[in-house]
């Protein structure tokens, strides 16, 4: 149902929450999209919900007997099928199935035939657009789970996050299949499957963690540091490269003096005249002719592969002995190094972490300046990993300057098996796959100019790094596990024992099942016999404890068709799994041993806790990036030459700035709706920079006042959902059209539907992005959902495809008459708006309708089930509690673990 | 008793290793033509995803039969005509999602037949095969993802799954996603000694007891629902003990020696699929297994070609940039495509045919172009399910692609009385 016909009940709904709940609901009801539910919504907090009908519309039926009927009605029957008394309702698979043929044949333009009376465009729409949508509640009623929660597994994060509660380790899990099936949140149990490989990964990756585990458990921890001065690196390799080049200039010079020499020859006079005019223009090119000039010596000679790289070699050297020479005279070069952006050998400064230092948490200090001749938009660093492949880890701004220079402090994981050496560099030196990155072109632009290069921007004093440091909770675990080891008596009791203890905390506080220990037991045993030391052959059933059902399943026991309250401990487990994504913690187990968790005021409080929690951040992240579908981010490559400042550390940025706006919301109990508009962005230095508002330095994300005109503020402002409405290179008006239309006003589109004929009419002709779009409105099937889909698009024009403002659209192939961007539109059936701004605050004073598709999906991460229609009065009870608290965002959450259905299997 | 598994107990009694190819010089050719037994028949199914570019692939309808012009897209198969036939008309009638080329490509499964669920899939063509064709070799067949590092398949066309394939349950089934993953799992020897192995493998047995005993455990009490979830840690398991039992069988068997060299790692596109197809020959000459699926890489591939357009662009073609693109992709593919018949062609068997001659190679999606499902683009090369080749064949509109799927299987032996939605073999195909 169109939103924009909904106005009446959003004031409605407000006044009369203080009516009570029901006539919040029945309220709520008249804005959901599917009349029928109204009846159900009021009954459902004490009844399980009936299940819901899908029915075109009556007044349909007119459209059957206008086009259809004639051959498929009482007298024809064709393909028997018969349109006249067919039943409008879609209640069975085999209907659903009907009707999709139906619509399918319609779509794809087969129906009615050529030859037949045919539709008017805007009634055509209107029919598809309704059979549309009532598939779409068909389906969603047909595969409806009736709330039942199919058993989780662990996902791939959950895994890992429970890996490092357990054994205090980091393991690295994209060896594992990814999870969830595209259209699913990753903790829906119905789409997380397991096969064969999977077991044996589990086993291969448990028994690596166990053996990290052990190991750093024994150990000694002791602090290692070390500390590099950069010239140290720099210097030594400036002057290696000099004299490599002074003496490849030496040597090229003897080389072609005696090619010379030789062609000066009087049997040589002919070829040398002919070679000399043929490259009159590049005289170094004669030089490649050597062996045609007789007496001439081979470059080989004189230390090159060939005449090829000799030339190449040689040309060089004119380009880097000035450059060294100029870095040379930079003022602090022989204290620190400046960072290059090309050509010259120093674009890095190394960090070496010593192979012998184990695996951990380290911190790395590196010492910076910016430089007063550097510009503002340089003053960045990369912080890089150098091995398997270079990848920027993390990006700074760097704020010391020359007199003052500034410590910046990292914190980094090493891996046992990862990489040992890391490097800074300046921002985006790193290229996209595709070619040189922007530095590249900073460069190029530079050398141009001055035959040197642009000025340095940046100077690294010295770096170092130190540790490993032992994270207190992870000092705990290890320790424990120190004294488990150490108490260890190797026999069969005292393997017993070890098992029994490590499994009830594998397997979140329930006990293992005796048949399962007896046969771990007896592995034991058996390793033992085949000769392994007692600890090893322990190694062997703790492994399988990680990789068996108990561990991997979320397991809820319980009776079909019937509806059971969860134990505390399985209330501990769901709720940790949700606001965490790991099994339960000491407090929790043990509210939940004391009975003490279901108690309302006790879960709020617990609520609270696990929110205030930076773990917190392990729901944040997965959950924000897959409500709003921000992997599509990473579907494509930005074109750098068209964007050279949307580089990949400000693409990483600008989908940080939507994870940490959500954060901050969630910590200040900020209400939801800040995401449609607000005059704050929450944002650092280097987005600040990207969107040029000034005064804000810094790699910390914190409020930032937004003048009244500013497009940035909310979701629609934020360069991260922009670029993904784009491919790369163009926005995408669609793609940004759908995307608001799913997420900010709840009114999905249906799946673009098959086997549609393609518009080709103005393929080719110099068109705007708007005309080209409103090919889609000459087709009533594509019409039926890009009248709805493109004008929110055009709203968003203003943006380009990485969410820069702007006012002309500078596409080579828009005539230039056309390239001021028309960003006016209208609403399908709604109200229509002149430019970006009034089109916001129209999507903002639909709060209601954004809440409900957040609701919806808070329900499927946090149930691990697809929303389906028996959730209906579970949303509107959390969308009723919420709105009374201006839509805090904790409330949602709050309302939602307080629900039955949370408590419930 | 078929032919491989007597050649695998001879190769057994010989108790020592012996790579096929070596066979001939033993006097094999001669131990086999005396009892004039039929090759084993062997399959691969190659699924783009994303469809074609229909204009320029299809071959004219007006053209039916062995007299047919091959269209551009298909050009480079010219050499391979009378080894191959062009299918139109065939689609799967349950597909409905516009991006989704694979998912349901070798099953024919409506997903939303499981009342309360919203997807549901059935064994693919192939995984119905392996009960036949997957008995006898070290593996029973093998699974091949186009490597896109970035991308996850929902994305490139190819829709939901792990691979092509999907197993008796309609479950997944995973796949390896470069040459060197297969190249490694075929010839890279254990590096355990023989008697270590045979102990694992024993222990093994203790191992799946333990997990199965809990995984028992966990079963009493949950809902059926829940139940069947943990099936599927039941089923892996199980097939762990099948492998077990092949290993077994195996375990005196070294593995072959590679024909060809170790791939290097990172390869994409163009170069990914041309070491896949290398690999397939090589893993059908040392017979190591004879059912392949592959999901072919799809942006990685356009990228790999030189394409300026983005791929869902490419694939929302019209005349001009687009377009060449994607014509520019169909060559590329049929030209790989044809590079793995020439070398199909040029193994022979002891007998003196080629493995071609014993293979049903399928090359094809479940999208024919744009967000089109029906007509799905289907070539099916080889001799090894007995089908009429180098023919143009047109099949009435909307006939089940699982009717292909049926007349294959029944030709390479499978006594299967249907799969998916089929209602009958391919008469058309009939030679």
């Amino acid at each position: 149902m169109n939103p924009w016909l909904l106005n009446l009940p959003k004031f409605g709904f407000f006044s009369r929450i203080q009516g009570g709940l029901w006539a919040a609901l029945a309220a709520l009801s008249a804005t959901a999209s599917f009349p029928a539910q109204a009846a159900t919504a009021s009954k459902a907090s004490t009844e399980p919900a009936t299940p819901l009908r899908a029915e075109l519309p009556t007044q349909h039926r007119a459209f059957f007997e206008s086009y259809c009927t004639k051959c498929h009605g009482p007298e024809k029957q064709k393909g028997k099928l018969r349109l006249d008394d067919i039943s409008l309702s879609v209640d069975t698979l085999k209907q659903a199935d009907r009707w999709a043929k139906i619509l399918n044949s319609i779509n794809s333009g087969e129906m009615p035939p050529e030859d037949a009376k045919q539709p008017e465009n805007n009634a055509k729409a209107d029919f598809l657009d309704a059979l549309s949508q009532t598939m779409v509640t068909a389906r969603k009623a047909l595969s409806d789970q009736g709330g039942n929660i199919t058993v989780r597994r662990l996902n791939r994060r959950e895994y890992q996050n429970t890996l490092r509660e357990l054994l205090g380790v980091e393991t690295d899990v994209a060896t594992l299949p990814s999870d969830g099936g595209g259209e699913n949140f990753d903790t829906v149990g119905s789409a997380l499957f397991m096969s064969a490989d999977q077991f044996l990964l589990y086993r291969q990756l448990g028994r690596k963690a166990l053996d990290q585990s052990f190991k750093a458990a024994m150990a000694k921890t002791e602090v290692h540091k070390a500390h590099f001065e950069a010239e140290a690196e720099t210097i030594p390799m400036i002057e290696r490269s000099m004299a490599e080049f002074v003496s490849i200039r030496k040597r090229h010079t003897k080389w072609t003096r005696q090619v010379d020499a030789a062609a000066r020859l009087p049997e040589n006079a002919k070829i040398a005249q002919e070679l000399r005019e043929k490259h009159k223009d590049q005289s170094e090119k004669f030089y490649l002719n050597w062996e045609k000039i007789q007496g001439a010596p081979s470059p080989k000679d004189f230390g090159f592969p060939d005449a090829i790289d000799a030339n190449m070699m040689n040309g060089r050297w004119e380009n880097y002995i000035p450059q060294a020479a100029d870095y040379l005279t930079q003022p602090k070069a022989k204290t620190g190094t400046y960072l290059g952006v090309a050509n010259l050998n120093h674009r890095w400064v190394s960090v070496p972490v010593p192979k012998e230092w184990p695996a951990g948490e380290y911190t790395v200090r590196a010492r910076l300046a910016c430089t007063e001749e550097g510009p503002v938009d340089r003053r960045f660093v990369d912080f890089l990993s150098d091995y398997p492949s270079s990848q920027v880890l993390n990006t700074h701004q760097v704020t010391g300057t020359m007199e003052t220079p500034q410590i910046l402090e990292i914190p980094i994981h090493i891996d046992a098996e990862g990489g040992r050496r890391f490097k800074f560099a300046e921002k985006a030196i790193l290229g996209n796959a595709d070619g040189m990155g922007p530095a590249g072109q900073l460069f190029r632009a530079g050398f141009q100019e001055n035959k040197i290069g642009p000025d340095y921007a940046v100077w690294v004093d010295w770096v170092e790094v130190e540790g490993p440091f032992v994270p207190p909770h992870v000092a705990q675990i290890l320790s424990a596990l120190q004294t488990q080891i150490e108490q260890f008596q190797p026999d069969d009791a005292g393997a017993r024992r070890f098992l029994s203890d490590f499994a009830s905390r594998a397997l979140r506080g329930r006990p293992i099942p005796t048949e399962f220990l007896d046969k771990l037991c007896k592995l034991y045993h058996l390793r033992v016999t085949a000769g392994d030391a007692p600890l090893e052959a322990l190694k062997e059933p703790l492994t399988l404890v990680l990789a068996s059902p108990s561990f991997l399943y979320l397991t809820e026991p319980a009776e079909d068709g019937k509806t059971r309250q969860l134990t505390d401990l399985e209330l501990a487990t769901r709720l940790s799994f949700f606001l965490w994504s790991t099994p339960p913690d000491a407090e929790l187990l043990a509210l939940a041993k004391k009975g003490e968790l279901q108690k309302p005021a006790m879960l709020a409080q617990q609520v609270e806790r696990l929110l205030a929690d930076p773990r917190c951040v392990r729901f944040i992240k997965p959950f924000v990036l897959q409500w709003l579908g921000l992997s599509r981010l990473d579907f494509f490559q930005f074109n750098t030459k068209l964007y050279p400042d949307y580089d990949l550390p400000t693409k990483a940025a600008s989908r940080d700035e939507v994870i940490e706006t959500f954060a901050y919301l969630l910590k200040k109990r900020g209400s939801l709706t800040k995401l449609l508009k607000s005059d704050f962005a929450f944002i650092n230095g280097l987005l600040a920079n990207y969107y040029k508002i000034p005064g804000v330095f810094g790699d910390e994300f914190r409020e930032v006042a937004l003048p009244a005109d500013s497009p940035r503020g909310g979701l629609l402002g934020m360069a991260a959902i922009l670029a993904m409405g784009s491919n790369g290179e163009q926005t995408s008006p669609v793609e940004r059209g759908a995307w608001v239309l799913r997420k900010l006003l709840h009114e999905p589109p249906p799946p673009a539907p098959a086997n549609v004929p393609q518009l080709n009419r103005l393929a080719g002709k110099p068109l705007t992005t708007r005309e080209r779009i409103a090919q889609h409105q000459e087709d009533a099937q594509c019409a039926q959902c890009h009248r709805k889909i493109d004008p929110i698009g055009f709203g968003l024009e203003n943006f380009d495809a990485v969410g820069k403002w702007r006012t002309v659209d500078l596409r080579p192939d828009v005539p230039k008459q056309n390239q001021n961007i028309d960003p006016s539109g209208a609403f399908f059936k709604g109200p229509a708006f002149r430019d970006f701004f009034e089109m916001r605050d129209l999507v903002a004073a639909k709060p209601e309708r954004f809440a409900r598709g957040f609701t919806e999906a808070l329900i499927e991460f946090g149930l691990g089930r697809p929303f389906g229609f028996s959730d209906e009065p579970l949303a509107a009870n959390v969308l009723a509690s919420a709105s009374q608290k201006d839509f805090a965002l904790p409330e949602f959450i709050h309302a939602l673990v307080a629900s039955k259905e949370f408590h419930s299997k | 008793m078929n032919t491989s598994l007597s050649r695998r107990h001879f190769l057994r009694a010989a108790g020592s290793v012996i790579a096929l190819p070596a066979l001939e010089s033993l006097g094999f050719r001669a131990f086999t033509a005396e009892k004039a037994v039929s090759r084993p028949k062997r399959m691969i199914f190659l699924g783009f995803g994303f469809g074609v570019t229909q204009e320029t692939w299809f071959p004219d309808v007006k053209q039916i039969g062995a007299e047919y012009t091959l269209p551009e897209g298909l050009a480079p198969l010219a050499r391979h005509q009378k080894d191959f036939s062009v299918i139109q008309g065939l689609s799967n009638q349950y597909s409905q999602d516009a991006h989704w080329g694979s998912t349901f490509w070798l099953t024919g499964a409506n997903r939303f037949s499981e009342p309360g669920q919203s997807f549901h899939n059935t064994i693919s063509a192939d995984q119905a095969a392996v009960a036949k064709l997957g008995q006898d070799t070290r593996f029973s067949s093998i699974q091949l993802n186009g490597g896109d590092p970035d991308l996850v398949a929902h994305h490139q066309g190819h829709g939901p799954g792990l691979s092509l394939s999907w197993d008796a349950g309609g479950k997944p089934v995973a796949g390896l996603n470069s040459p060197a993953q297969l190249f490694h799992k075929m010839f890279s020897e254990e590096p355990m000694p023989l008697a270590q192995r045979q102990a694992l493998l024993a222990q093994e047995r203790s191992v799946l007891d333990a997990v199965l005993s809990d995984a028992k455990q966990l079963q009493r009490g949950l809902t059926k629902n829940d139940n069947d979830k943990i099936n599927e840690y039941f089923q892996s398991i199980r097939e762990i003990e099948t492998r077990i039992a092949r290993d077994e069988q195996w375990l005196g068997v070294t593995k072959p020696k590679a024909p060809i060299g170790e791939p290097a790692a990172n390869l994409h596109g163009k170069e990914e699929v041309k070491l896949m197809y290398d690999l397939m020959v090589a893993a059908f000459q040392t017979d190591s297994t004879r059912v392949f699926t592959y999901r072919q890489p799809a942006e990685a591939f356009t990228k790999s070609i030189g394409a300026k357009v983005a791929l869902h662009d490419m694939s929302h073609y019209a005349p001009g940039e687009r377009m060449l693109a994607s014509q520019a992709r169909d060559r590329a593919q049929s030209e790989l495509f044809a590079g793995l018949l020439d070398r199909l062609k040029f193994v022979q068997e002891t007998d003196g045919s080629s493995l071609l001659d014993h293979t049903c190679v399928v090359y094809g999606s479940n999208l024919r172009t744009v967000h089109n499902l029906d007509n799905c683009p289907t070539v099916v090369a080889g001799g090894g399910a007995g089908i009429k080749l180098g023919h143009h064949v047109v099949a009435q509109k909307n006939t089940p692609l699982c009717n292909l799927w049926l007349t294959l299987l029944r030709g390479v032996g499978v006594e299967a009385e249907r799969h998916g939605d089929s209602t009958g073999v391919l008469k058309e195909m009939a030679v």
